[in-house]
């Protein structure tokens, strides 16, 4: 019996959908798995972004690359919809002139995340898809084939990890924890939300590149294996370096300032920085990366201060202005108010701010350092008198201060420092830096500093330095603050903390 | 009696000796139950005979909440008058008393001491932040800032909300070029105008203290404040009716209700040199800033035409005015 045979046969097609196509199908040069891509042509083929799919195309015949995000099989017809980056658009493969019934069933069975070629006219719907961001146009499938499968079982699935967490109705839907999105990075970055983190991310470095070079500044390059801990001694990373150790840099502070007395004037430079604090907090890593900027100045290192803090104004507007698409992406999954800040940047001494905690009735000392908690509540007190999420605070006391800051001229107690700060949390931390090798001298014997350890820092000074300030931002909490997100983890691509090494 | 009893755990002699191990640290009720007990073992301490009928703790406590209820009963009749009294100010209240009881003569200027104007100091510089509309640039407080700046040592400074996109150059240095050369702690007052999109001009001083104060004429009336003139309750009055007059009638009114109040103003103008009393007061400022705004200056009549010009005269008026150009 024939038949037998045959139906055998085609049960066996069903389980595995990805086999050549059978002889008797109309459709059969439509559809497919092609061979492995080693660069054996290149074809004339106009490949279209999915994010230009919009009702201009309409009518069009198009070739998209994009991967199987979902897809859904009734019947005489398969929806798909494909994405690309942040973007997606539903293909629809309908059983008619172009495609079989055997072609629907391949495209439905095409595991997620494959990353497939189709050919497929543009056509504009009567509705828009909601669920698609592309939603004015749908794609009629004509050829569809795969250039990589993906394995059929995902360790995370990508809708479960952009879901909001709400309360209420949705609560108890799945959502994906932490350690699985950072074990399974690859798969968690393609989804729309990490996408437009990290776009925006690196718009971040973009526009603090951009607007540092239209100032003067000149971009540097730091080595980061160094003989010698630059800031105390703690906190540093050993590596061996051939028959003795080495260092990994906490920040190019010595760098910077070198390039400094070596008259390049106004430097910057943006690099991996490490610290090897045993912290386990929302917002602290063992290797991040520091934009770090360093200038000489005439008189008054508030020159300094207001250059770094429009520098920072100029990101903050230029996110605004190109980046609206990830910033509402991001929103989506993780909704937030937007950022607000203000032209010149706010800045308040730090007696100012103890002022503002002590008439909300927290007592603190005038040379203590702000506490993490106090450091909240001054955000949120400055955000409510000022409605800013962006403001420095000068002046911070010398005595919490390391020993390479200038002290006030005229109250020994206090300093040329201050810190910068993005929705109440702390990003930037600088000051003007002794430039004369005997007040140094002095302070480091003070701080209780080996002058020995620090004798090529204090020597660069000696044959003449210009006075200067600076200061380090770190790229990932920048990114964190503004979108505001809860966890620095979220914006860094790879992160590294005191419990993850890999991937 | 309706409840069964049960017999002590204790013994009779027991129960004096846990008497003694209870804390000290609290204190003692008396039992009320204890008449109801058999005399043997409780009768050594207690003091009121088991045939009172009433105990005296009760009466006193029936007594106090006697007097508590008598005592809402007065508050609940006081508010009650005082709610009269404001729904018909005219019939009820009777302004002689107050006027006799103000003992300040009229516009006595006391010399303005920050600190009691404006709280306690916890050493550091107190900061007036104003949030204001580029498109409705409120210039009665720049002409108050300037009146400041006459009498106090100020730190101003302007700065943009990002949630305005540009903001015209002349408003941007609407405080004239600054001079910062003095570190913040030195000066007495700091003034903070924040270009925003704001439906009205809005004010914070101390967000622990204060509510956030709404519209120009209020503002104006706190920031007039500062310069510690006195007056007596009328004049007060007076003023508080000017302002609200010049900021909703002559700003926001229609033409005839501009035309009343430059009316009623040429009326008053009169009778002194400014709108109330011999002395420049924050009903002039408002007035004249709401008078500048709607640009209608030359069809005043005689009285208030001279009263802008000895306006003009004054070198706070005079900055402001470049503004509007």
């Amino acid at each position: 019996m024939p038949g037998v045979a045959a139906r055998k046969n085609q049960e066996r097609h069903r389980d595995n959908a990805m086999d050549p196509p059978p002889a008797d199908d109309y459709a059969k040069e439509r559809y497919g798995v092609l061979p492995m891509i080693q660069s054996q042509e290149k074809p004339d083929r106009v490949l279209v972004r999915i994010k230009d799919l919009t009702g201009e195309k309409a009518d069009e015949i198009v070739w998209v690359r994009g991967r199987i995000h979902t897809s859904r099989a009734k019947g005489k017809q398969c929806f798909l919809v494909l994405r690309q980056q942040q973007f997606n658009v539903q293909a629809l493969v309908a059983v008619g002139d172009h495609a079989s019934k055997q072609m629907v069933k391949f495209a439905a069975n095409i595991n997620k995340e494959s990353i497939v070629d189709i050919e497929g006219v543009v056509r504009k719907v009567p509705q828009k898809i909601g669920g698609c961001t592309q939603q004015d146009v749908e794609l009629h499938v004509q050829r569809i084939y795969v250039i990589s499968l993906a394995e059929p079982r995902l360790p995370l699935q990508l809708d479960d990890a952009i879901r909001p967490e709400v309360e209420g109705d949705e609560e108890g839907r799945a959502t994906v924890n932490q350690d699985t999105r950072l074990d399974n990075r690859v798969i968690d970055l393609r989804t729309s939300t990490s996408q437009a983190v990290f776009h925006l991310q690196s718009g971040i470095c973009q526009l603090f590149r951009e607007t540092l070079i239209c100032k003067g500044f000149v971009e540097i390059q730091t080595p980061k294996i160094i003989s010698a801990a630059s800031e105390g001694g703690a906190n540093v990373f050993t590596v061996s370096y051939f028959k003795s150790n080495a260092y990994l840099a906490q920040s190019p502070q010595l760098y910077k300032q070198m390039c400094i007395c070596a008259d390049f004037d106004k430097v910057f430079c943006i690099g991996p920085v490490f610290r090897a604090e045993d912290s386990n907090t929302h917002r602290h890593l063992t290797e991040f990366v520091g934009l770090d900027i360093e200038m000489a100045f005439n008189y008054h290192y508030h020159e300094v201060v207001d250059e770094i803090a429009d520098t920072m104004v100029q990101i903050f507007k230029g996110l605004r202005e190109r980046f609206q698409t990830e910033i509402q992406t991001v929103n989506k999954q993780f909704p937030c108010e937007p950022f607000k800040f203000l032209e010149p940047t706010l800045r308040l001494e730090y007696r100012e701010a103890l002022a503002m905690l002590r008439e909300a009735g927290v007592e603190m000392g005038e040379e203590d350092d702000l506490s993490t908690p106090s450091e909240k509540l001054l955000g949120r007190l400055v955000k409510e008198k000022y409605d800013t999420d962006f403001y420095i605070l000068d002046k911070y006391p010398l005595a919490v201060r390391p020993f390479y800051t200038m002290p006030d001229p005229s109250n020994p107690k206090i300093s040329n420092s201050y810190d910068m700060f993005m929705r109440g949390e702390e990003i930037l931390s600088g000051a003007q830096r002794v430039h004369d090798p005997q007040l140094l001298t002095e302070r480091a014997l003070h701080h209780g500093i080996d002058l020995e350890k620090i004798k090529a820092y204090i020597d660069s000074f000696r044959f003449g330095a210009p006075p200067h300030a600076g200061g380090g931002i770190g790229l990932e909490r920048v990114t964190m603050l503004y979108l505001g997100l809860h966890n620095v983890r979220q914006t860094s691509m790879f992160p590294r903390d005191p419990k993850r090494l890999t991937p | 009696m309706p409840m069964y009893k049960v017999r002590p755990f204790q013994g009779g002699p027991d129960s004096a000796v846990l008497a003694e191990h209870l804390p000290t640290c609290m204190y003692r009720v008396r039992n009320v139950h204890r008449h109801l007990q058999g005399g043997g073992s409780a009768a050594a301490t207690v003091s009121s005979s088991p045939q009172d009928e009433v105990d005296p703790s009760l009466q006193a406590l029936e007594s106090r909440q006697d007097e508590i209820l008598k005592r809402l009963y007065e508050l609940k009749a006081a508010v009650d008058g005082l709610s009269k009294m404001i729904q018909t100010p005219d019939a009820d209240f009777d302004a002689t008393n107050i006027i006799h009881a103000d003992e300040h003569p009229s516009l006595t200027v006391n010399a303005a001491d920050l600190d009691t104007l404006l709280g306690k100091d916890y050493g550091a510089l107190k900061d007036i932040v104003i949030n204001a509309n580029p498109s409705l640039p409120p210039l009665s407080l720049l002409v108050l800032h300037s009146l400041l700046c006459e009498r106090y040592k100020i730190l101003s400074a302007v700065h943009t909300h990002s949630s305005v996109k540009c903001v015209p150059e002349n408003l941007l240095k609407c405080f004239g070029e600054q001079t910062k050369k003095q570190s913040r702690n030195e000066y007495q007052l700091g003034f903070t105008l924040i270009w925003k999109d704001v439906p009205k001009p809005q004010m914070k001083f101390s967000i622990q203290t204060m509510c956030p104060i709404e519209g120009e004429g209020n503002i104006a009336r706190f920031l007039f404040s500062l310069l510690g003139q006195k007056h007596n309750a009328v004049t007060a009055t007076l003023i508080d009716s000017w302002v609200d007059t010049a900021i909703f009638q002559l700003k926001e009114g229609s033409n005839k209700e501009k035309a009343a109040v430059l009316r009623s103003m040429n009326t008053a103008l009169g009778r002194t040199s400014w709108l109330v009393g011999s002395e420049l007061t924050v009903a002039d400022v408002v007035a004249w800033c709401a008078l500048q705004q709607t640009e209608s200056t030359n069809a005043v009549p005689a009285n208030v035409q001279k009263w802008l010009k000895s306006c003009e005269n004054l070198a706070p008026f005079n900055s402001a005015l470049k503004l509007l150009k």
